[in-house]
């Protein structure tokens, strides 16, 4: 169930029947919604893949379903589907952060590859924010001592303007890069300043 | 209508002062005549009591007179008729018969010696009686011893003799050379001395009396007495005296008619000018009250022509103003003063119809108004042009000649405005409820067509993507086909239902003015094209075409031909951004233009114009000339386009013009 799939949003049995169709002949995995009140029903926040929407639907509207989706903090990316003459509501989707969209009818398999984009871009996202949580699991093991020298070294500085700063030993200093290195898993001050630039930005 | 009302209390003090002078003024008038009258029979009672003792004093003189010169010639011829030597002479007997002449009073003459007998008298006498039978035994010998001691006549008291007469006598000495010789008596008779001696005017006016010293009437000269004894005068009589008195009574006068004439006439001016005062005061207080009354109701006028806002405005036959009220003022903006007098053109007249206005103005001058009033241009003092509904009424004078003409005249700008308005945005309402419908027509049926299109495009992918991978199950496959072909069905359904929604739109056909139609359309436009700093230009036919069509749809597409222009002619020079819309009627047709001035039209562009969905706006839908030509097509016309011969584009609406 939380493996990634595409849950295509439409309140048309024949578009939902005809994409899943479609989806299954290029082996994109999908979940038919046949209206955004059943989908925000089951909705979990662990699932992974992408959201389809129609723009125009019976009862809840596609950007009605999008706006309560931000609410909720979803990451999922969001494709709308537009008909003849929504270009523009689909215009203000984007700005607030939807993720394409594409017009009716489609060209050949533009939603499919639009859909694997967006599910890889999930993908990355998601790998990003576990390796974020694995330096982050790391950093929490670092002493306040640990933490203060690490400090020092990522501004560049010597062990011996370290020891002449923290008032201690040139070897005090020494112990605790090799303790900080490891506990890190890096090899040198230039992959620990790579590792943390990246959580920090 | 008077400007001030004497309503302060000082001015009604003097009025009421005014009011009260003639009644003063009459009073001492009156009371000066009164005294006037009264002074003047004072004066006359001064007058006649004055001329009473004057004659009285006359009278008395005469008798004192008539009494002395009888004395004398007693005097004269006593010694000769004393002397006994001597026979009386005839002179003598002469002037003793004159003396005895009637109006001497004297009735006889005795002379009698110094010894007291009777020597001879006149006319004779016997001697009883000289003894007398009566009172004062005459002649009394105590009188002739005094007259002889004094040495001249004295008159004895008054005694009544037969025949209800007084007589007295004078004692008159004689003397001769000293020696008294005796004295001669004559006897008067009272009544005949007051009767004879006195004239004629004398008795007439005066009513002479002797009274003796008790009071008593011993003799008159009348025997009728005063009717008033109101103005007499009493004197003594001497020389007879006695205690006799002489009263003289006025009779009772002539009247003195004129005088009382006078006196009458002026008591009976006097009330005439009281009882004419006093009818005049009625009538000044009955004046008084009128005006009170027209004053109050002309302020109750005043304040009722005040309050309302209705302007009032009251011209004379020549159509002079002669009285505006404060809302005309206002609504002018110009004042009363500059308005009363003014003549037409008058100055709230709008300049630019001028002669509209004169020729409205002759008409209200000869017959008035219709009962729903005249609407005219007029213009305010600020130059502001104000739209007017005139009411005229005649004014009729008391004697009901009609000499002028009172308007009330109505301020309907506003209202004409509002009504405009309302009348606009109901149609303007009514046009974009009709777009919207006609666009979310258009929207739904791309929405609706869109969707068995897009399944379609999706079945067809998948199949593609499997024959691409080699992966044909024809089981398969022809599920999908069969899909497919449901879905092609469904859009066909869907076509078939707008068809039948156009049919049963089916425009309907009445008899129009294409000229009215368009105006109403620019109406409609003017707004927009003002906002976008467009010019409309509109050169209609002079005669009306008249077609048989459904205006709101021919409105429709001029909308949508003016707005395509406007749309064209975003990047034109402003000065030359004019849309110019032309009808023109030909034999059989009637013939709109709607000419641009914009970017024209490319020959790739005009092959596809007129097909649904083509479009070179951004946001447009590309169904409006497409929706167009159609009503121009349901309506037997044709809606075609031609460049401008000057830069853009020139559509043409042909229409078969209505058969009479």
């Amino acid at each position: 169930m939380n493996d990634a799939c595409a849950h295509i949003i439409d309140d048309d049995e024949a578009i939902r029947d005809a994409l899943q169709w479609q989806f299954r002949t290029r082996g994109v995995a999908c979940r038919m919604w046949s209206g955004a009140e059943a989908f925000l029903e089951a909705w979990q926040p662990d699932w992974r893949g992408c959201i389809v929407l129609d723009i125009r639907m019976e009862g809840m509207s596609g950007l009605e379903c999008f706006d309560e989706l931000l609410d909720r903090n979803c990451t999922l990316p969001v494709i709308f589907i537009t008909g003849h003459g929504d270009v523009p509501m689909a215009v203000g989707a984007l700005k607030k952060g939807a993720f394409d969209f594409i017009e009716k009818p489609f060209n050949d398999n533009d939603l499919i590859e639009h859909v694997q984009r967006a599910m890889a871009q999930d993908e990355a996202s998601q790998r990003a924010a576990a390796d974020r949580d694995t330096v982050e699991a790391r950093l929490a093991t670092l002493t306040a001592r640990e933490r203060e020298v690490m400090e020092l070294i990522l501004e560049g500085k010597f062990n011996k303007v370290i020891a002449d700063e923290l008032s201690i030993s040139m070897r005090t200093v020494e112990a605790h890069r090799s303790r900080i290195f490891d506990k890190m898993m890096v090899r040198s001050a230039v992959e620990l300043a790579q590792m943390l630039t990246a959580l920090r930005t | 209508m008077p400007s001030t009302l004497t309503n302060s209390p000082s001015a009604r003090r003097r009025n009421r002062w005014i009011g009260r002078l003639p009644y003063f003024a009459l009073a001492f008038f009156l009371a000066t005549i009164a005294l006037l009258v009264w002074l003047t029979r004072q004066y006359d009672a001064e007058e006649q009591q004055s001329a009473l003792i004057t004659d009285v004093l006359w009278m008395e003189q005469n008798l004192r007179f008539q009494l002395d010169r009888n004395e004398a010639l007693l005097q004269q011829i006593g010694p000769e008729l004393l002397d006994r030597s001597t026979r009386p002479s005839n002179q003598t007997e002469a002037q003793l018969r004159q003396l005895m002449s009637q109006d001497r009073g004297i009735v006889r003459v005795l002379w009698i010696d110094a010894q007291g007998a009777l020597k001879g008298s006149l006319p004779p006498q016997t001697e009883t009686s000289v003894v007398g039978e009566s009172e004062g035994a005459s002649p009394s010998e105590s009188v002739m011893k005094l007259a002889r001691a004094l040495g001249r006549p004295v008159y004895g008291p008054a005694y009544p003799v037969l025949g209800d007469e007084y007589h007295f006598e004078v004692y008159v000495p004689a003397w001769s050379e000293e020696a008294f010789l005796g004295v001669v008596v004559a006897e008067y008779s009272l009544s005949d001395l007051v009767s004879r001696e006195l004239p004629w005017w004398f008795s007439e006016r005066y009513r002479v009396a002797v009274l003796d010293p008790d009071g008593r009437e011993i003799a008159a000269k009348s025997k009728i007495s005063p009717l008033a004894s109101h103005l007499s005068y009493t004197t003594p009589f001497e020389p007879p005296g006695r205690g006799l008195t002489l009263q003289i009574t006025a009779y009772k006068g002539e009247t003195r008619w004129m005088p009382v004439l006078l006196i009458a006439s002026i008591v009976l001016f006097g009330a005439v000018i009281v009882w004419s005062i006093w009818q005049l005061r009625r009538q000044l207080a009955r004046r008084q009250e009128a005006e009170q009354a027209l004053r109050s109701e002309s302020a109750f006028r005043k304040a009722m022509e005040d309050s309302v806002i209705t302007g009032l405005r009251a011209r004379d036959l020549d159509g002079r103003i002669t009285h505006v009220n404060p809302a005309f003022c206002r609504m002018t903006g110009f004042s009363a003063d500059e308005l009363i007098g003014a003549m037409p053109p008058m100055p709230y007249w709008d300049p630019d119809q001028i002669d509209n206005t004169l020729q409205v103005h002759d008409v209200v001058m000869a017959s008035g108004t219709p009962p729903d009033g005249l609407e005219v241009s007029l213009r305010r003092k600020n130059g502001e042009r104000f739209s007017a509904l005139i009411f005229e009424a005649p004014l009729i004078d008391a004697e009901g000649h009609n000499n002028g003409w009172m308007g009330s005249v109505l301020d309907i700008t506003e209202q004409k405005r509002a009504r405009e308005l309302a009348r606009q945005q109901e149609e303007r309402l009514q046009a974009t409820s009709r777009l919207i419908t006609m666009g979310e027509m258009a929207s739904t049926l791309a929405h609706e067509l869109n969707q068995p299109l897009a399944a379609i495009a999706s079945y067809n992918s998948g199949c593609i993507n499997r024959i691409d991978a080699g992966e044909v199950d024809p089981a398969e496959l022809r599920e999908i086909h069969e899909k497919i072909g449901r879905q092609a069905r469904r859009a066909g359904e869907i076509i078939r239902r707008v068809h039948d929604f156009v049919r049963r739109s089916e425009p309907k056909h009445e008899s129009i003015d294409l000229n009215g139609v368009i105006r109403e359309a620019v109406g409609l436009v003017e707004a927009d094209s003002r906002k976008r700093q467009m010019r409309l230009e509109i050169d209609l036919a002079p005669q009306s075409p008249r077609v048989m069509a459904d205006p709101v749809m021919i409105e429709q597409i001029m909308v949508n031909l003016v707005r395509n222009g406007m749309d064209a002619m975003r990047t034109t020079p402003a000065k030359s951004r004019v849309i110019r819309i032309r009808t023109r009627s030909a034999a059989n047709t009637a013939e709109v233009r709607v000419i641009d001035h914009g970017s024209g039209i490319d020959g790739e562009t005009a092959e596809h114009l007129f097909q649904p969905f083509f479009t070179t706006k951004n946001e447009g839908m590309g169904m409006g000339l497409n929706i167009c030509r159609s009503i121009a097509e349901l309506h037997h016309g044709r809606l075609t386009f031609e460049p401008n011969p000057s830069g853009g584009t020139i559509f043409i609406l042909t229409l078969p013009v209505e058969r009479p």
